[in-house]
C-alpha cells in the first residue's frame, strides 16, 4: 500500500498552496481601485458618511491588519462580514453552494454521458466519415462562448418549443432537476468537446496496446475486448484530465449562472467585484480554491486505485 | 442487451416527464417582476440601492408619500400636519394604522423611525436628518418633531425609503440583524419568503390601513441579471413583468402582441461633467465651445432610440421647480471654433472617461468623438471599470465624463446642493465655483414661501447654465414591460412602484 502514502502529507503540502491563494485574492481584489463604501452609499454620498462606513469595516486600518484578520478569521473558520449584505460570509457561501455544485455536478455527467459514446464511435471507426464528423462538432463545441450558447439553447428550447424555463433554480426536486438541464448542457458541451477529444486518443493507444492484442489473442470477440479492456483504462487519464479543468469548469459556472439567472456562488462573486465586497470576494475565492485542491487530490487518490503502476 | 434497452426507456420517460412538469400553472393573482439584482437588506437605514427601495415601499409605508406625479406630497401615516410659524416644530396626528401583527402604528414607532437613522451607526443617512433635534411621542397619535434650523425641503425628506417606519417592539424583540430579514410590515405587502440573491415573496397584508386598495395576493421580485434572460422570460411568459427594459429593446419588444411596453416619465438627467480645474476648461468660453459642438439630438436619436429628450436644465422637466425657458445653446460647430479660437486655445485635447462594458456609455462616447472632431477638438476616450470610475472622478483625473443623476425626493435641494451648492464633494466632482451661487442654494433651503423658492429656482439653473457648471445632454423614461393582463403598473419619477394599484386578471 505505499503507493497511498501520499494521502498523509498531501495535505501538508496543500498548506502553503491556500496560504499563497489568500494573500493573492487578498491583494488582487484591493489592488483595483474603487471603494466599498463609496460604493455601499452611492453617488449622493458625503465623504463623512464614506469615513464612517470605512471605519465600521475595519476598512481604516493599514492593510498588513486587515490581512491579519482574515487569517485569524480564516482560522476559525469565519470570512468576516460582508459590506453588501451585512451578514456573515460563511452563510452567505452556505446559501449559494447548492445550485453551483448541481451545476458542476450536472455538467461533468451530462458531459461524460456525451463523451463517452461520441469518443467510441470516432475511435473504432477511425479515420472513417463518422470520426472526422466528430471531430468537427467536437472543435465548435469548444470555439462557442457560453453566454452565446446559453441563450441560443434558451431561444431555441424554452421561447420557440417550450420545453425547458428560461432561468431559475426551481423548487423540489424534478422542478431544479428541470432547470437545470439547459444551464448543464451550456456547461457540459464544451466540456464533452474537449473530453471526447482526449478520450478518442486514449482508447486509440489502448486499441492497438499489447494487452488488447492478447485478449484479441485469446479468442475474445472485438465488442468484449472494448467493454473490458478498452474503455475502463482510457478513463483514467480522463478522469486526470476532468481534475485538471475544475478550474476552468468554475470559471465557466459564473458566466452560466449570470446567463441563467441561478442563485450560486459565481454570481456572488460577479456582485462582490462589482460592489468592491472584500470580505465576500476573499471568501467564495477561497471556497472556489479549496475545492479545486481537494478535486485534484481525490483525482490522485482514484488514479492511484484504478491502477497500480501509478506512483505519486 | 435487454439492460441498456431499459435504460434508454427510463431515460427517455425521464426526460418527457421534466418536459410535463414545465407546464405546471403558476399561482393566480401573484405578480411575478423579474429584475436584475436582488436586495441586500430589509433594514430601510441600512440600504442606498433601489433594489431595497423598490421593495421597501411595497412592505413599509411612510409619515408623508409622494402622489404618483412625483410631484406633490400626500398623508400616508401621517394624516395630518401642523408647522409652527418660526418653521421648527412639526406637529403630526397619526393615522389609525396597523403593523402586520395587527398591533398599531403608534406616534412612537415613528419617533423611534426618524431618532433611529439619524443616530444608528449603521446608518446610510444619517445626514440627511441630523436636521432633526428631537421626535417626540406626545401620546400615541401625537409626534412632534424639531430641527435644528427651519429647512424647506424636510417634508420632502420623510417620503424617503430610508424612513419607512418600523415596529419598535419587533426590532427591540428579535433585534437588528433578524429584523433585516423578517421585517414587520406597516405597507401593503408582508414577507413571506426571502431567497437571498434570487427573489423576494411578498403577500398581501391584510391589515395594512388601504388593504382595500390592494387588488393582486401577492408578489415576486425575482433576480435575472442578464438583460437577454429578463426579456426572454417575460415573452416566454415566465414573468408577468420585466423592468430595465434595454433603450435597444424597446422596438422589438413592442412588436410582440402579448406585451405592454410602458415608458413612465423618470427623474434621471445624463449629463457630461466637466472638471473645471483642468485648464482650458477652467475658461468659460471653451465649456460653451464644447455645449455648441455637441448634438444632443443626434445621442438622443442614436442611444435612446429617440425615447429620450433632449435636456435643458439640470433639473429635469416633470420634477418640482424645473425651468422650461432654461437655455439650450444650439448645435453649432463652427461656432464653437470661433469661441475657442477667440479664446486663444488651439488644437483641444479632452480626456473623456468611459464606462467599459457599457453599451450607452460606450455609445455616447463615440458620438462625442465625431462630434467634437467636428469642431476641432480631439476627444481621447480611457475605458475602465465602471466601479473605478466615479474614483476616478472624485480624485479629478479626468476632464470629462458621462455621469446620470435621478431624483429621491421631490424637493430639489438635495439635487442642487449636491451639484451647485456643496463644497466637501466638489459640487459632484466638476470643481466648479460659483459663490452667488452656493448662496443662493443656501437660501432656497430655508425660503419658507414656495413662489419665492421657485424663482430663487429658476434664477439657479439660469446662471449655472450660463457658466456650463456640466453639459445637459437628456433624459429618459423608466421603461418597463408587462403581459397584456397585467393593469395598471406603474413607476413615479422617484422610481416608487404602485403595485398598491396594480392587478392581473
Amino acid at each position: 500500500m505505499d503507493r497511498f502514502r501520499f494521502v498523509l502529507y498531501r495535505p501538508l503540502q496543500l498548506l502553503p498552496v491556500l496560504l499563497g491563494i489568500s494573500i493573492i485574492t487578498f491583494v488582487l481584489i484591493r489592488s483595483i481601485p474603487g471603494d466599498p463604501a463609496r460604493l455601499l452609499l452611492g453617488t449622493k454620498s458625503t465623504p463623512e458618511a464614506i469615513a464612517r462606513i470605512r471605519a465600521q469595516f475595519g476598512l481604516d486600518e493599514p492593510l498588513w491588519v486587515q490581512y491579519l484578520y482574515f487569517l485569524k478569521n480564516l482560522f476559525n473558520g469565519e470570512m468576516g462580514t460582508s459590506i453588501l449584505y451585512r451578514i456573515d460570509v460563511v452563510r452567505l457561501i452556505g446559501e449559494r453552494i447548492g445550485p453551483t455544485l448541481s451545476l458542476v455536478l450536472g455538467s461533468v455527467i451530462l458531459a461524460i454521458a456525451i463523451a463517452v459514446p461520441l469518443a467510441t464511435a470516432a475511435a473504432r471507426n477511425r479515420g472513417s466519415l463518422i470520426d472526422h464528423t466528430i471531430r468537427i462538432i467536437s472543435t465548435a463545441g469548444l470555439g462557442f462562448p457560453a453566454f452565446w450558447l446559453g441563450i441560443m439553447l434558451i431561444i431555441l428550447f424554452s421561447v420557440k418549443f417550450d420545453m425547458f424555463p428560461v432561468s431559475g433554480y426551481g423548487d423540489g426536486f424534478a422542478d431544479r432537476l428541470h432547470h437545470m438541464v439547459l444551464p448543464c448542457l451550456t456547461v457540459a458541451l464544451a466540456l464533452s468537446a474537449v473530453l471526447t477529444r482526449n478520450l478518442r486518443a486514449s482508447m486509440i493507444a489502448e486499441l492497438s496496446s499489447d494487452h488488447a492484442t492478447a485478449a484479441r489473442a485469446r479468442g475474445l470477440p472485438e465488442g468484449m475486448v472494448f467493454w473490458r479492456h478498452v474503455l475502463p483504462n482510457s478513463l483514467v487519464p480522463t478522469i486526470n484530465l476532468l481534475a485538471v479543468n475544475i478550474g476552468w469548469l468554475i470559471g465557466g459556472t459564473v458566466v452560466v449562472e449570470t446567463v441563467f439567472s441561478l442563485p450560486g456562488m459565481g454570481q456572488l462573486l460577479v456582485r462582490g467585484i462589482f460592489t468592491r465586497d472584500y470580505m465576500v470576494v476573499q471568501g467564495v475565492a477561497m471556497a472556489f480554491a479549496c475545492a479545486a485542491v481537494l478535486i485534484n487530490f481525490l483525482a490522485d487518490i482514484l488514479t492511484a486505485a484504478a491502477d497500480p503502476r501509478v506512483k505519486i | 442487451m435487454k439492460k441498456h434497452y431499459r435504460t434508454t426507456v427510463s431515460a427517455v420517460a425521464l426526460f418527457a416527464g421534466l418536459v410535463l412538469a414545465g407546464a405546471a400553472a403558476e399561482a393566480a393573482g401573484t405578480l411575478t417582476i423579474g429584475r436584475r439584482e436582488d436586495g441586500t437588506t430589509f433594514d430601510p437605514i441600512k440600504s442606498a440601492q433601489n433594489v431595497d427601495f423598490w421593495v421597501f415601499s411595497n412592505v413599509y409605508d411612510v409619515l408623508v408619500r409622494v402622489d404618483k406625479s412625483g410631484t406633490k406630497l400626500e398623508p400616508g401615516l401621517a394624516e395630518s400636519w401642523e408647522v409652527s410659524p418660526d418653521g421648527l416644530v412639526y406637529t403630526f396626528k397619526m393615522r389609525d394604522a396597523k403593523f402586520e401583527d395587527g398591533s398599531p402604528i403608534t406616534a412612537e414607532d415613528a419617533a423611534f423611525t426618524l431618532t433611529r437613522i439619524r443616530d444608528n451607526p449603521g446608518s446610510l443617512w444619517a445626514d440627511t436628518y441630523t436636521v432633526i433635534k428631537t421626535a417626540e411621542a406626545k401620546d400615541d397619535k401625537t409626534l412632534v418633531v424639531t430641527l435644528n434650523q427651519a429647512t424647506a425641503p424636510f417634508l420632502a425628506t420623510l417620503a424617503m425609503p430610508g424612513v419607512s417606519v418600523i415596529s419598535k417592539k419587533a426590532i427591540e424583540s428579535i433585534g437588528e440583524e433578524a429584523y433585516a430579514e423578517k421585517p414587520m410590515a406597516s405597507g401593503a405587502f408582508s414577507l413571506v419568503e426571502w431567497k437571498r440573491g434570487d427573489r423576494v415573496v411578498l403577500k398581501k397584508n391584510p391589515n395594512f390601513w388601504e388593504a382595500d386598495r390592494v387588488k393582486l395576493d401577492g408578489v415576486e421580485w425575482i433576480s435575472l441579471v442578464d438583460d437577454n434572460t429578463r426579456m426572454l422570460k417575460l415573452q416566454a411568459g415566465e414573468i408577468d413583468c420585466s423592468i430595465f427594459v434595454p433603450f435597444s429593446k424597446v422596438a422589438e419588444l413592442k412588436q410582440d402582441g402579448n406585451l405592454n411596453i410602458m415608458l413612465d416619465p423618470s427623474t434621471r438627467e445624463d449629463h457630461l461633467l466637466i472638471n473645471h480645474e483642468h485648464a482650458p476648461f477652467d475658461k468659460k468660453a471653451v465649456r460653451e465651445a464644447l455645449d455648441h459642438a455637441i448634438d444632443k439630438q443626434a445621442i438622443v436619436d442614436t442611444v435612446t432610440f429617440g425615447v429620450g429628450k433632449v435636456a435643458n436644465s439640470y433639473i429635469p422637466e416633470g420634477a418640482l421647480y424645473h425651468n422650461p425657458n432654461n437655455l439650450q445653446r444650439a448645435y453649432d460647430p463652427e461656432k464653437a471654433k470661433q469661441l475657442l479660437k477667440d479664446a486663444g486655445v488651439e488644437g483641444l485635447t479632452v480626456n473623456h472617461i468611459v464606462n467599459a462594458g457599457d453599451t450607452v456609455d460606450e455609445q455616447i462616447a463615440i458620438l462625442l468623438q465625431q462630434q467634437l472632431a467636428k469642431a476641432g477638438i480631439t476627444l481621447n476616450l480611457q475605458k475602465m471599470d465602471p466601479s473605478q470610475t466615479w474614483q476616478t472622478e472624485v480624485d479629478g483625473n479626468f476632464d470629462t465624463a458621462v455621469n446620470y443623476w435621478t431624483n429621491d425626493i421631490i424637493d430639489p435641494d438635495q439635487k442642487t446642493t449636491f451639484v451647485l451648492g456643496h463644497d466637501a464633494n466638489m459640487n459632484y466632482m466638476t470643481r466648479y465655483k460659483n459663490e452667488k451661487v452656493k448662496d443662493l442654494v443656501a437660501a432656497a433651503r430655508v425660503e419658507a414661501d414656495p413662489q419665492k423658492r421657485e424663482a430663487m429656482y429658476m434664477e439657479i439653473q439660469t446662471i449655472a447654465k450660463d457658466d456650463v457648471h456640466w453639459i445637459d445632454l437628456y433624459y429618459s423614461p423608466y421603461i418597463n414591460g408587462c403581459r397584456k393582463n397585467v393593469t395598471d403598473f406603474y413607476q413615479n419619477p422617484l422610481g416608487r412602484f404602485f403595485l398598491e394599484d396594480t392587478d392581473k386578471s
